[in-house]
């Protein structure tokens, strides 16, 4: 809190891990070697020598998200994965807290919108107490009554906490707005009515449901010896029972048609934060080499459109920025930015003129020249840590992608021509088609900005949920 | 580690790792709020900003465009002892970062223009991150209660007048102040040997001269006598609560047993005061507390996030008591190992990447006076005995000693009461 940083690309969207996660450098640029194999039980493993630093981080990924949360009980994975260390058949969740504390071990576990991730990290001379704790909670959750109900009362004020700070669930109001009652649409941590729903035996029917060796890839990745590592993983996991789960499916939302607008109320507030945009584009997008260069230019980066626009030559603002948070459906595009309440037309102004420049004008050799150097340039530290390589081979092996996500990366951002960049932003910018949604204060800015949309909805910011409104998604 | 100290005074560090083809560069100046006085609190933060806004050779936005098109990017910090620039980039923008880092120490300019856009700015950063956020807000409130005397008091991004009024003449003082090369210190980790960075800091920013350091900051905080309390009222769901004890500066012999106490009381879910609050009591959503590095007579900061509709006291009256159960009784054995074995997994965490290298390297060197006291913090901390926790507890954590900042929650129907 005493740092004041110069910033940057100040994101307001807790989900939003995936700011693009850039690019690559030298043409020698390539994923360490990595091996994979299935286990008798379907358990899929990857696993990734790397040798400097001594410590190991393990990834699990159980191909089942928020999406799968049944309507009104939105939270349901999240608080099942965060239930997981909770209790186990070993051990107490203050037992396994004591565990896990003594090795100076890490252990995270949540739900996002495609999948859920449960993952630890930990010193490689701990590396037996370590994959213990891990397996222990992946595999032998109990979920005890007394934490579930913890768990989700502080999940209710937690959502309750985060609404004072508009920057933190800016986000969740403008995915729920953007796709309405499409699954990502909802809220991955639930809201203030759909927890209070959520019983003890829909967590367990969850966990049963979707928490099984064919639906999980595990990676491992760190400072192991990779034979040794076979075994302790095949004594440890060859023993989860094999399940069939019908795997998840997501269906593509149509990209909304027309304006609209949400303005959710926060009548203290000295300034407005706004999103607008469409729907975007899947990970697997052919095109997504071309969108990345192209939106590195237009609001990925400090020098970019936007922030040149909206900060550096005007001032309106702190920062400006543009994202695609790409999954496995089409996610949204969105454009970022926050103004004292009284610049607040004036910006949101100058983002859509910086917009329809961007259709009209394109983008220049210069420009483009610029956004490959730094794609490049600026890659390398993704993929420095194990804790980062975990990530990355499981997030490719869950879409699909494989190494050459990163090790054509740069040949394929050299390859981008202008007329390739013309044809996204055609294809992938919306221009015409908006949805907008600001946190601000109603009676300072509520006039002003009934310009940007003929359909307009509003609510408060203290009332529950996020949108639609709670009410509307069970009668 | 390489180390070098230019004919100018600034010293050089150099680390080389090659497991990426990438540098990290940071160069850390010893100024910062603490610098400042009433009138220009934040000039320091608003000159890290100016920093980009142009000089002779990289005139107003083209420092950025130049890095980033050259595959580099960068970022600052300012804090109440410090001003730290970052610069990230390919081994192959080598000897334009060097280009552009001399330009900005030697002739850095003062486009009115400029001055003026970048108030905005900064005001909306101050928006951003104090006036609508309750905890940036409360934590302004803590520090200038808990200091009276001593510019730790003001926020490090400055009160809103003052982001409103200083002018090119402070500004420009600043600068002559502050960006002495002997008062910096620069730290390059990565793809890079120490004999190619000398060549360079021999060529670009040696011949820059040195000059006379920010004066001494001659205040000291006086000993705190009792009990300070300040409270926020406004539109809030839930309450907050901090509380703030003074203890020493940074390079002082009990800052490892320090570390152990608050890592006994507050890391982890293990911790007591997460088993207390949030475990057993359950009437708080996350219990943490933290230290910046000082170069002066310091605080610890208490965060307690109650639950909607529990009284902060509650909160506070849990606490204590786990303050002074440490007091009572040394801690165990276990808590102790657990202690320190967090504290090394913490050191490999912030030393696997060039950029937390830079940044810790750099952090030892400016406010331990040595680079190698960072390759002897596992030492020190093994050094740390339960009295030795026992006694820091006792010495710090008492009720004279503390300032509670509280957020009461007031909704609208009750503001609009007479």
């Amino acid at each position: 809190m005493n740092r004041v940083r110069r910033g940057l690309h100040v994101l307001p969207l807790t989900m939003a891990a995936l700011f693009l996660a850039s690019s690559a450098a030298a043409q020698t640029l390539h994923m360490p070697p990595h091996e994979k194999y299935v286990l008798k039980n379907g358990l899929t493993v990857l696993l990734l020598e790397k040798h400097g630093v001594p410590m190991i981080n393990l990834l699990a990924i159980v191909k089942t998200g928020s999406t799968a949360d049944p309507a009104g009980e939105d939270g349901l994975a999240s608080i099942t994965a965060g239930l997981l260390r909770k209790g186990t058949k070993a051990r107490t969740a203050q037992q396994f807290a004591a565990d896990l504390d003594y090795i100076g071990g890490d252990f995270e576990a949540e739900a996002g919108a495609d999948f859920s991730s449960v993952s630890a990290e930990f010193l490689t001379k701990d590396l037996t107490r370590g994959l213990e704790l891990f397996s222990d909670a992946l595999l032998h959750p109990t979920f005890p009554q007394a934490e579930v109900e913890k768990l989700l009362a502080q999940s209710i004020d937690g959502v309750r906490g985060a609404k004072d700070d508009p920057q933190q669930v800016l986000g969740l109001y403008y995915y729920g707005y953007l796709y309405g009652t499409h699954p990502y649409g909802r809220p991955a941590a639930g809201d203030e009515v759909s927890l209070q729903r959520i019983k003890r035996d829909a967590i367990v029917k969850f966990y049963e449901a979707n928490y099984a060796p064919g639906n999980t890839l595990l990676a491992v990745a760190g400072e192991f010896n990779g034979a040794e590592m076979r075994k302790k993983l095949d004594d440890v996991f060859g023993g989860w029972a094999a399940r069939t789960v019908a795997p998840a499916q997501i269906a593509a939302a149509p990209p909304v048609k027309g304006k609209r607008l949400l303005l959710v109320d926060k009548d203290d507030a000295t300034q407005t934060y706004f999103a607008f945009g469409n729907v975007g584009i899947a990970r697997t997008d052919p095109d997504r080499v071309a969108i990345r260069v192209v939106n590195t230019i237009f609001g990925g980066r400090f020098t970019s459109e936007l922030n040149e626009a909206l900060r550096v030559e005007s001032g309106y603002t702190y920062g400006a920025s543009s994202f695609f948070d790409s999954r496995k459906a089409p996610g949204p595009f969105g454009i970022l930015s926050f103004t004292k309440n009284e610049t607040t037309t004036p910006a949101i102004d100058l983002a859509l003129q910086v917009l329809q420049k961007l259709h009209k004008d394109g983008v220049t050799d210069e420009q483009l020249k610029s956004a490959k150097s730094y794609i490049k340039g600026q890659f390398p530290p993704n993929i420095e840590t194990s804790r980062q390589l975990a990530q990355i081979i499981a997030s490719n092996e869950f879409y699909g992608l494989g190494d050459d996500d990163i090790n054509q990366l740069e040949a394929r951002v050299d390859a981008v021509t202008p007329e390739m960049a013309k044809q996204v932003i055609q294809k992938h910018f919306p221009a015409e088609n908006l949805v907008f949604v600001l946190i601000g204060k109603t009676s300072a800015i509520g006039k002003a900005v009934e310009k940007y949309a003929e359909k307009r909805d509003a609510k408060a910011i203290s009332e529950p949920g996020f949108w639609p409104p709670p009410s509307a998604v069970i009668k | 580690m390489a180390t070098k100290t230019l004919k100018n005074g600034m010293k050089v560090l150099v680390q080389t790792d090659r497991s990426i083809p990438n540098i990290a560069l940071y160069i850390f100046y010893r100024v910062g709020s603490r610098n400042e006085g009433p009138g220009t609190t934040g000039i320091s933060h608003f000159f890290e900003h100016m920093m980009f806004n142009g000089a002779k050779k990289y005139g107003p936005g083209e420092l950025d465009k130049v890095m980033e098109a050259n595959g580099g990017a960068n970022n600052a910090y300012t804090t109440r002892d410090v001003t730290v620039y970052q610069d990230w980039f390919p081994r192959s923008a080598l000897p334009l970062i060097y280009d552009i880092e001399a330009d900005r120490i030697r002739d850095l300019s003062f486009d009115p223009a400029k001055i003026k856009s970048e108030r905005e700015v900064v005001a909306s950063e101050r928006r951003l991150r104090t006036d609508n956020d309750n905890g940036g807000l409360l934590d302004e409130q803590l520090w200038a209660t808990s200091y009276i005397a001593h510019p730790y008091q003001w926020p490090v991004v400055g009160w809103m007048s003052d982001i409103e009024h200083w002018t090119i003449g402070q500004l420009k003082h600043h600068f002559e102040m502050g960006y002495a090369p002997n008062n910096a210190t620069m730290v390059v980790t990565g793809d890079v040997s120490p004999e190619e960075i000398f060549a360079l800091c021999e060529k670009y920013i040696e011949p820059i001269p040195s000059h006379a350091p920010p004066p001494p900051v001659s205040t000291v905080e006086p000993e705190q006598l009792g009990e300070r309390r300040v409270i926020v009222r406004k539109p809030a769901q839930l309450p907050l609560v901090l509380v703030a004890y003074h203890i020493p500066h940074t390079n002082s012999p009990d800052y490892y047993a320090l570390n152990v106490l608050r890592t006994v009381l507050f890391q982890g879910e293990s911790s007591r005061m997460y088993q207390r609050l949030v475990d057993k009591d359950q009437i708080a959503l996350d219990v943490s507390s933290s230290v910046e590095p000082a170069f002066d007579p310091n605080i610890v900061e208490v965060v307690a996030q109650p639950k909607q509709g529990v009284d902060p006291q509650k909160c506070e009256r849990a606490m204590y008591e786990e303050f002074e159960n440490a007091k009572n009784a040394m801690i165990s054995d276990t808590e102790l190992e657990k202690a320190k074995n967090i504290r090394l997994a913490e050191f490999y965490r912030e030393m696997r990447t060039i950029n937390g290298r830079a940044n810790t390297i750099g952090t030892y060197e400016v406010f331990f006076g040595d680079y190698r006291k960072l390759f002897d913090a596992a030492k020190n901390y093994s050094a740390v005995t339960k009295e030795d926790v026992q006694r820091v507890a006792k010495a710090f954590f008492g009720a004279n000693n503390r300032t509670v900042a509280t957020l009461i929650p007031e909704n609208a129907e009750e503001k609009a009461k007479p």
